[in-house]
């Protein structure tokens, strides 16, 4: 009966992989996707603009991220990842932030901790007045950036229904 | 940076890079080094594995000399490549024809943090085959696994 037991398990933990390969190259295959658009427009962008006109000639001196990740471990001890942009705003932040009584004059703000500073547009890199097709390139690299958490999830799942999959079949052969 | 996120790091060709840069994942300012690494037909293998694995080394806390890492000329070129103590990055992403120069270096990381994702670039396409996740995953099919 044991043997069956484990059979099953087996057979349940290696279906749970062919799923999660599924998934990963579902993921993949939209990430790839919008990464190629990207390519893309930035190819229109810099066949308007002229061939040097986009690349590293054209970065600032000076950058502040406008996008960063948020790693955590869930109670299973895999790592989650969560991507965030700049001005995005929890539930939770949403509404004042003090339960005392407005004055009329001169309201005392709170100054808010923000998760980063103003940085300016990467788009003025590349002057006043930009091509369509760069913003464009813009958005698909944005969209990229948010989908990369999908894909880097599946990755540690991956890893720990491998470890136990041949963890049960070597302690039982 | 205390209560911040942790950063995305970019090892690519130039358009990847700066696509990349344009979603806001740069940053760079006069006391940090960049996040990023434009590899160009001149770039050495040594610089981008260096590159690689000061940025995941060092995210995890790790104080590592790079001993391989002391030719004036490359430091002379690029002063801000050592990505020394930095822990402040989540993810690293890297094309896939460049991950396939240091393939060792990256089957060499085994810590979840950062996240080493590969994407493919423009004049080489995806394979599959070669990505790192699924060829552990291809391995569980394999008796070599087994042994």
């Amino acid at each position: 009966m044991a043997a069956a037991d484990l059979r099953a398990e087996l057979d349940s933990l290696l279906l749970q992989l062919l799923w999660d390969l599924e998934e990963l190259e579902s993921k993949r295959v939209a990430l790839n996707a919008r990464v190629e658009e990207g390519w893309l427009s930035l190819s229109k962008a810099r066949y308007a603009m002229g061939a040097k006109s986009v690349g590293p000639l054209q970065y600032a001196s000076r950058m502040e991220p406008q996008v960063c990740v948020c790693t955590s471990e869930a109670q299973n001890g895999l790592q989650k990842f969560r991507v965030v942009r700049a001005g995005a705003q929890s539930p939770e932040e949403v509404g004042p932030r003090e339960a005392a009584l407005r004055r009329r004059k001169g309201l005392t703000r709170i100054p808010e901790p923000e998760v980063f500073s103003a940085s300016p547009n990467p788009l003025n890199w590349f002057g006043i007045l930009v091509p369509h097709s760069l913003r464009q390139a813009q958005a698909s690299f944005q969209e990229e950036t948010l989908k990369l958490q999908m894909v880097l999830e599946m990755k540690p799942q991956m890893e720990a229904t491998d470890s136990f999959f041949l963890g049960l079949l070597v302690a039982h052969l | 940076m205390a209560g911040r996120g942790k950063l995305i790091a970019v090892i690519g060709d130039e358009d990847t890079v700066t696509g990349f840069l344009l979603g806001g994942i740069g940053e760079l300012n006069k006391n940090r080094h960049p996040n990023f690494l434009v590899v160009e037909k001149d770039t050495t293998v040594n610089e981008i594995e260096d590159t690689f694995r000061a940025l995941g080394a060092f995210s995890a806390g790790e104080a590592e000399a790079s001993p391989d890492h002391h030719d004036p000329q490359l430091l002379n070129e690029t002063p801000n490549r050592q990505f020394l103590n930095r822990d402040d990055i989540g993810i690293i992403l890297i094309n896939q024809y460049i991950a396939e120069m240091v393939r060792h270096a990256l089957d060499a990381h085994q810590r979840s943090i950062p996240a080493v994702l590969e994407i493919p670039s423009k004049e080489h396409p995806y394979d599959a085959a070669k990505d790192s996740i699924l060829r552990r995953a291809r391995g569980m099919f394999t008796a070599e696994d087994l042994r």
